[in-house]
């Protein structure tokens, strides 16, 4: 009697959690809505359609994680550390084997815009798909023609990745999707004109600009991701560089930048306040210098229009002229090791070396950027196949932690710039975080 | 472009952001002035722009058009200049020479501004790289120089 109690509780007991857990494992793994599922596979693609999927690829930025320098284009490779372990960018060339050479149109729309590879398994969202969303159905059809006929096959095995069981399954990631990845492409605000909403996709979908330049909350999720959150495109640390605001900010954003030197900015890598360092120097290398001048435009509208948020962003910077301040740390330093491009009075040699007195990386609370540079230089930038003639050297191996701490200190309260100090602390960390004997270099690059 | 430099006017066919060094040396064949680190960090390709010393190499030529460039070439024509280069050989200064046209514009910089300057200020201003190590010979020649005028 007892036993058949038991056993018809059980049972009642049983049936909900297996109904649970079967639609659990329908959830995880089940392939998402896709407008391309009755799509016939085309055998060719017009050149309109491919050189339209090309200029995508540029706007998404494809090509800074699925190529490594050197290599096959789209080939993959790039490791990409995570807290958990490596990972690594994918073959996305029309390879058959090793490559998306056998993906239809169905299975590409799904993997870009919702994550979720043939067979149900999840990508991890280093891929930014929850940004990709955003991209219109033209877009991808073309995106995918670009990929299937305008990129040479490169027989490369991916690489695995290097997270332990249990945490390399990827079925608890359709879990996060669901609470943080949004499933619709860009609907155009009405109120808005069409340079605003092109912009707004632009900025939101293939250009995933959110990736670096939004704060993420505790589960790596973009605390916003587009207008409608004060925190999107509000500034954010990641891969030890502080990508600085995009809204309205003065001292952090692009409050004193007017539409045209964002244009130009963009464009040619450089404006009167500004260089492009860091991530960014890829993100123009490869993407943003290829966007067409009526996309630029679109883009500096968008952003304009983004509030700021006093609050925040604190005090607007006003320059202040220093005369004599050899007498404070750093200032030497300063004297020797920076001012013949940067000048003794802050004010750089615009448009080719960028004025210190007001940076973004002197008036960010955060000062990783500045150490950073300082430690590690500046990439090449290079504009329409040219490589700059000027570049911030490296001082990781001329300068201690505690000199660097002190020339940032100055250069950070100096001129009307007021970051704060820098302590020698954060600079040992960074060096040893950024060290390129290190076997674990800060390389992750979720853009 | 249109260029002075040496208290003559050079037309210069060059990008905006070439440096100057660049356009000194290969294009008007000024070969006083030398390629050192090309980062700013030496000091060897230093030149007068309007009296004030500034390295070439991170100078592009755009900045300094309607600018008075002064190099090597031309520094006995400068009074200050000519004192410093009779300190140099008094003083034997250089070793292999190859930063010293830069110590030179270095040296006279300082004393257009500062004729008598103390140590401090030789300290903070001659900061340009010698790999011979001559820079106690550059100190004595500059402290000559600083003497000099005040006396």
């Amino acid at each position: 009697m007892n036993n058949r109690r038991f056993a018809r509780t059980a049972g009642w007991l049983a049936l909900p959690c297996l109904v649970a857990a079967g639609l659990l494992a329908w959830y995880v793994t089940r392939e998402p809505a896709t407008p391309f599922a009755q799509e016939p596979a085309a055998a060719t693609f017009e050149p309109a359609l491919l050189s339209r999927g090309e200029y995508v690829a540029r706007l998404s930025d494809c090509v800074a994680c699925h190529s490594l320098p050197g290599k096959a284009p789209f080939a993959g490779g790039l490791e990409m550390a995570t807290p958990l372990g490596a990972i690594h960018a994918t073959n996305i060339t029309p390879d058959k084997t090793t490559g998306i050479g056998a993906y239809s149109l169905a299975d590409f729309d799904r993997a870009v815009r919702q994550g979720v590879a043939p067979g149900g398994r999840r990508l991890y969202p280093a891929m930014p798909y929850p940004s990709y969303v955003k991209l219109s159905d033209d877009d991808v059809r073309a995106l995918y023609a670009f990929f299937m006929q305008g990129v040479q096959p490169a027989n490369q095995p991916n690489i695995p990745s290097d997270i332990p069981w249990p945490l390399n399954m990827r079925w608890p990631i359709a879990l996060w999707n669901g609470l943080f990845a949004p499933t619709a492409t860009y609907a155009a605000k009405a109120e808005q004109d069409a340079l605003w909403n092109r912009g707004a996709y632009i900025v939101q979908g293939p250009g995933h600009c959110g990736s670096c330049h939004t704060p993420r909350g505790l589960a790596f999720n973009e605390k916003a991701l587009d207008e409608s959150g004060a925190p999107y495109l509000a500034g954010a640390l990641l891969d030890g560089w502080y990508a600085p605001s995009l809204r309205q900010d003065p001292n952090t954003g692009l409050g004193r930048w007017s539409e045209a030197q964002i244009v130009q900015f963009l464009k040619t890598g450089r404006n009167a306040h500004a260089v492009v360092y860091g991530s960014m120097t890829e993100a123009f290398n490869n993407s943003t210098q290829f966007m067409r001048d009526d996309d630029l435009a679109a883009i500096a509208r968008y952003l304009k229009a983004l509030p700021g948020d006093p609050q925040r962003d604190g005090t607007p910077w006003q320059y202040q002229a220093v005369t004599a301040r050899q007498d404070v740390p750093g200032a030497h330093t300063y004297a020797t090791r920076c001012a013949s491009c940067h000048g003794l009075d802050g004010k750089g040699q615009p448009e080719w070396m960028p004025p210190l007195a007001g940076a973004t990386s002197a008036l960010a609370k955060e000062s990783a950027s500045a150490i950073n540079i300082t430690l590690n230089g500046s990439q090449r930038v290079v504009t329409a196949g040219v490589p700059d003639a000027y570049r911030m050297p490296a001082f990781r191996e001329q300068l201690s932690d505690q000199q660097i701490a002190e020339v940032l200190s100055y250069v950070r309260g100096t001129w009307g710039n007021h970051g704060g100090a820098v302590d020698a602390k954060a600079v040992g960390k960074l060096r040893g975080q950024t060290d390129p004997a290190s076997s674990s270099p800060i390389i992750l690059q979720m853009r | 472009m249109e260029l002075r430099i040496n208290q003559k006017t050079y037309e210069v066919d060059a990008d905006a952001d070439t440096p100057l060094l660049w356009v000194i040396r290969d294009d008007l064949g000024l070969t006083g002035t030398k390629f050192g680190c090309g980062l700013a960090q030496c000091g060897a390709c230093s030149v007068l722009v309007d009296g004030h010393v500034v390295r070439s190499c991170v100078t592009p030529v755009a900045g300094v058009i309607g600018r008075e460039v002064t190099t090597i070439e031309a520094i006995e024509g400068d009074a200050v200049g000519k004192r410093v280069v009779a300190a140099w050989v008094e003083r034997q200064v250089a070793q292999c020479g190859y930063c010293q046209s830069g110590q030179v514009m270095a040296a006279t910089a300082l004393l257009k501004h500062t004729p008598a300057p103390t140590d401090a200020q030789i300290e903070a201003a001659m900061i340009n790289l010698c790999r011979c190590g001559t820079y106690n010979a550059i100190r004595t020649a500059v402290h000559d120089l600083a003497k000099q005028e005040g006396v």
